[in-house]
């Protein structure tokens, strides 16, 4: 006697050729890869937002910028003591990057790219979480170094900016240039927010991008010739870098220039603007929204 | 009365602001806290005033006093701002409890959607109805809050405190403690009048001492009236005691934040009275004799202020027309007092008793703790880092750093991680670990990084060239004639022309030891054909302070033509820190010689005695007002030479860091002349860690 009748019945119906069994077959060999594509893909990571990281001297306006950005007016900030993010959306005047792609007679509503900005300290003693993103942050589309307009006309203000920015200019020299497949090194362009430029003392953007470009040139020559780092000698480490590894822009030039940097596939822009306008409404972003439209 | 509170979080957005004056605070002194509290953390010498480390810090800016606390895994801060002049003893409180409302309320909001997306406008009335329960009314404004973050003028209307009704019977018993003994009879009759007269007009406000008067222009001469100058008496006092009497009431000792003394005001204008000598005599003849009346009044005055206070809150909030507000808020608040007494109450019992007993109990705890220590997710408590903080500890005392500079990094370190999750798949002790890179990360990096050769082409420039002048100080025998000749060699290498200075008069065979230097760079810089050098020296046992002037006078060569020389090295005498009289030249040296920078060397090899040097060294180098210089630190740079000597226990970085706050700038790392490096942050942190 068989032990059990059931199962030896249905062992039969299964694996006979019966249409029955074929259609079931057929519908499981169907539907079950389908079932674990789902299954897979609702619990895989959210798609990952562009990221656009603020850098700068502190009191530029970065956190102002921040609550501009994501809440569309800016609120009172002081001195920030860590970093913070927020998604923002682009503003419906704003044309984007994908607006290339789209035909003049297209009429469909477009949707408004969001990003997440990620907001920085500018405080000596706290840059190294701006420095630690620039490498770490996967999806980093874009860089915004932020600094006030009317404060660079002191000379003290403006070596701190442009030590600052050499430093960061430098960093994403470094990660070009040490890409190990050229899959990895996207290029991430820098966009110079000249801020507060409402402010009666306050110098165009232009003059700036001069001044900058001069107190570079002078900061890389006196790097260049400075004394070594204790980390570099001492461990015996061989070579130190080459000394065209520590220079900025093109080697052996007598002056810099932001056009330099294309060589990298940093494109750098300098653009005006003022965060605070009349009454503590937002003031003219406009230039600073097309340039993120560009690269989100 | 406040100032100003704001409510801010750590990454900076102000989430409420109330402002009570009326050309709002300036931005610059919340900054200012930030900048020195937070982020520099600045302390003051433990020997001094227990003001830093009681749990009520309090921090001084310009004329006003900063009281603040804060909510740390939420991210928020709380601050306080009030006028000096002023000992507002119920701010603590007034924190505290706007702390517990705030946090309750839009905590988990903060969290979640960090400082964009919270909107805290509601708060407003509350607030208002907190400041009314904790003020003792003593130094009340008129009337409420003048401007606020998006607070309604009807809200504020309505708070203000009881109905005239209930008021009046207290409002005389709160008046009259607020003014000073003068005649104390006159002046808490004119007090009671007052009262009775305001509350007659207007229903809401209290009746309230006048601004004007809670805050006089200059409370010493207001506060010297009642302490007048004797009359002539049996034979006529001397014109300078006379003087000192007028004076004297200036040193009057004032209670916490210069608590100031109302004058007595109005009714009439007292007649003014001249005695013989010409001095004016303020008061009546028979309150100026009694002295000891006076004072005890003011005593009693102020405990009976004091005692009044509590008596007028818990009465004025539960009548009068605010009392729905105030009783939801009274029952929050309750809770709020009642779990911090709870808390205080169980951490007590936690510290003596024991943990779980038995064999079994401790058996599956310990089981437990093992398995979350490996797996990640741990909430940390006070004993889950005791033991890891300890071994710490013990790790940075043996790579010599300071007992002191360890403490303080355990405990910045503990309160970082306290009541926070470790990650996944990081243990206790990892968590600690990199924690504790980033504290000494922080406590390592310079605010902004010196940049010598950038500081010197900009002071020899043309308009207004002069040569730069660079002073070495430090200790006996650490290295200073060595690594100045280091430094010397740099500035040769790049060109400029320097004047070494024999500043050293007093061992023997110093200035031969720098002949033997300048003699060897001159031969260097000769075959490389860079720079000159020269040596200045005016033998032995002259003044330090004038050699050093007169060679930044031949070096500036005034009045004959171009300046001689781009940079003046002055070397100094080697001295131990504790000989007062030896530290005290320093001053005189510094006033005369103006160097642009100061550099202190310290060697890698001094252990615990490194913080003590720092401080004595620092403190000297005070300029004509009394300010020490650079921004309140007093040197510029520390070099800590003989690097090369301790391999990785370079712990004394750290503890002269932590002393005084003043970066490391060089490291000196051997014996020939380009044995000189820069300090690289993460190198130091990575051997103090290995």
């Amino acid at each position: 006697m068989p032990p059990n009748n059931v199962t030896m019945d249905w062992a039969t119906w299964a694996f006979s050729p019966s249409p029955s069994a074929i259609i079931v077959t057929l519908l499981a060999v169907l539907l079950i890869p389908i079932l674990v594509h789902y299954i897979l893909y609702k619990t895989q990571a959210p798609r990952v937002l562009p990221t656009i990281l603020l850098v700068g001297p502190s009191g530029g306006g970065k956190t102002s910028l921040l609550t501009l950005f994501a809440t569309g007016h800016p609120s009172q900030t002081q001195t920030s003591q860590s970093p913070q993010s927020a998604i923002c959306q682009t503003p419906s005047s704003t044309s984007t990057s994908s607006d290339r792609y789209r035909s003049e007679n297209d009429t469909s509503a477009r949707d408004q790219p969001t990003f997440t900005l990620l907001d920085t300290p500018g405080h000596g003693k706290l840059r190294h979480h701006a420095l630690s993103s620039l490498n770490s942050t996967s999806a980093l589309k874009g860089l915004i170094f932020v600094l006030d307009s009317a404060a660079v006309s002191s000379a003290a203000n403006l070596t701190e900016a442009a030590e600052y920015l050499h430093d960061i200019l430098l960093l994403l020299q470094k990660r070009h240039t040490g890409a190990k497949t050229s899959k990895n090194a996207q290029p991430i362009p820098v966009l110079i927010a000249a801020n507060k430029q409402d402010v009666f003392t306050s110098l165009p953007a232009g003059l700036i991008k001069q001044r900058l470009e001069a107190e570079i040139t002078k900061v890389r020559a006196t790097r260049s010739k400075g004394l070594m780092d204790s980390g570099v000698g001492m461990e015996g480490d061989v070579g130190g870098g080459s000394e065209d590894a520590e220079w900025l822009g093109e080697f052996g030039s007598a002056a810099f220039g932001f056009e330099q940097m294309r060589e990298c596939d940093v494109e750098v822009s300098v653009v005006g603007g003022n965060v605070r306008g009349e009454g503590g409404k937002g003031g003219k972003v406009e230039g600073w929204w097309e340039w993120v439209g560009g690269v989100v | 009365m406040l100032d100003a509170f704001t409510i801010l979080t750590t990454s900076g957005i102000v989430l409420f602001d109330r402002s009570y004056t009326s050309p709002k605070l300036s931005p610059h002194i919340l900054n200012s806290l930030i900048n020195d509290v937070f982020i520099e953390q600045h302390r003051p010498a433990p020997s001094s005033t227990a003001s830093s480390t009681a749990p009520n810090p309090s921090f001084k800016k310009e004329k006003y006093t900063l009281r603040w606390t804060s909510a740390r895994d939420v991210g928020l801060i709380f601050v306080a701002v009030y006028q000096s002049l002023l000992g507002l003893s119920w701010v603590e409180e007034l924190l505290q409890l706007v702390k517990g409302v705030f946090v309750g309320r839009y905590g988990d909001k903060v969290k979640k959607e960090g400082g964009t997306g919270v909107d805290c406008r509601e708060f407003g009335p509350t607030f208002d109805a907190l400041v009314e329960r904790c003020d003792t009314g003593t130094t009340r404004r008129d009337g409420a809050g003048l401007s606020s973050e998006g607070g309604s003028e009807e809200g504020e209307g309505e708070l203000t405190p009881p109905s005239s009704s209930a008021s009046v019977g207290e409002g005389v018993e709160e008046e009259p403690p607020g003014l000073p003994g003068l005649g104390g009879r006159s002046v808490s009759g004119l007090g009671k009048r007052e009262v009775l007269e305001s509350t007659g007009t207007s229903a809401d406000v209290t009746p309230v001492p006048t601004p004007e008067a809670s805050r006089p222009g200059t409370p010493m001469s207001k506060s010297s009236g009642h302490l007048v100058t004797a009359k002539g008496g049996p034979g006529k006092l001397s014109r300078r005691s006379r003087k000192g009497q007028v004076t004297s009431p200036a040193s009057v000792a004032s209670s916490g934040d210069e608590a100031i003394k109302r004058t007595r005001e109005g009714g009439a204008k007292a007649k003014r009275r001249w005695d013989a000598d010409g001095f004016a005599t303020e008061g009546d003849d028979d309150a100026v004799l009694d002295y000891s009346a006076a004072t005890a009044d003011n005593a009693g005055e102020e405990r009976e202020v004091e005692v009044e206070a509590v008596n007028a809150g818990d009465m004025g909030s539960r009548t009068g027309k605010g009392q729905f507000l105030l009783k939801d808020l009274d029952d929050e608040v309750n809770a709020i007092i009642a779990s911090s007494k709870q808390q205080k109450q169980t951490s007590r019992a936690d510290t003596i008793s024991d943990g779980p007993s038995g064999l079994l109990g401790t058996t599956t705890s310990k089981l437990s703790g093992l398995f979350r220590n490996v797996i990640g997710g741990k909430t940390l408590t006070k004993d889950d880092l005791r033991q890891p903080l300890q071994m710490m500890e013990t790790h940075l005392i043996e790579k010599n750093v300071a007992r002191e500079a360890a403490v303080r990094l355990c405990s910045s370190v503990e309160t970082d991680l306290l009541n926070q999750k470790t990650g996944s798949f990081t243990s206790i002790d990892a968590t600690i670990r990199d924690s504790m890179a980033k504290a000494l990360t922080r406590i390592l990096t310079p605010t902004s990084s010196l940049d010598l050769l950038r500081n010197i082409t900009r002071t020899i420039e043309k308009p207004d060239a002069r040569p730069y002048v660079i002073s070495i100080v430090g200790v006996n025998g650490v290295g200073k004639s060595t690594n100045l000749s280091k430094i010397a060699y740099f500035l040769l290498q790049n060109q400029l022309r320097v004047l070494v200075v024999a500043g050293d008069t007093f061992r023997s065979g110093a200035v031969e030891q720098l002949r033997v230097h300048v003699r060897n760079l001159t031969e260097l810089s000769r075959r490389e054909r860079v720079g000159s050098v020269e040596l200045f020296e005016k033998g032995y046992g002259k003044d330090a302070a004038t050699v050093a002037r007169d060679a930044v006078a031949f070096a500036t060569n005034s009045g004959k033509g171009e300046m001689l020389y781009d940079v003046v090295l002055i070397d100094t005498a080697g001295r131990r820190h504790n000989d007062t009289r030896l530290m005290s030249s320093l001053t005189k040296f510094g006033h005369l010689a103006n160097p642009d920078k100061i550099f202190m060397v310290g060697e890698a090899l001094v252990g615990t005695d490194s913080v003590a040097q720092a401080r004595n060294f620092a403190k000297e180098f005070v300029d004509t007002k009394g300010q020490l210089r650079n921004n309140g630190v007093g040197m510029d740079g520390f070099i800590i030479s003989k690097c090369d000597t301790v391999g990785d226990m370079v712990g004394t970085l750290v503890s002269m860091v932590h002393a005084t706050g003043i970066p490391v700038v060089f490291l000196g790392v051997g014996q020939h002349y380009g044995d000189l490096r820069g300090l690289n942050v993460g190198w130091a942190v990575d051997k103090l860690m290995k």
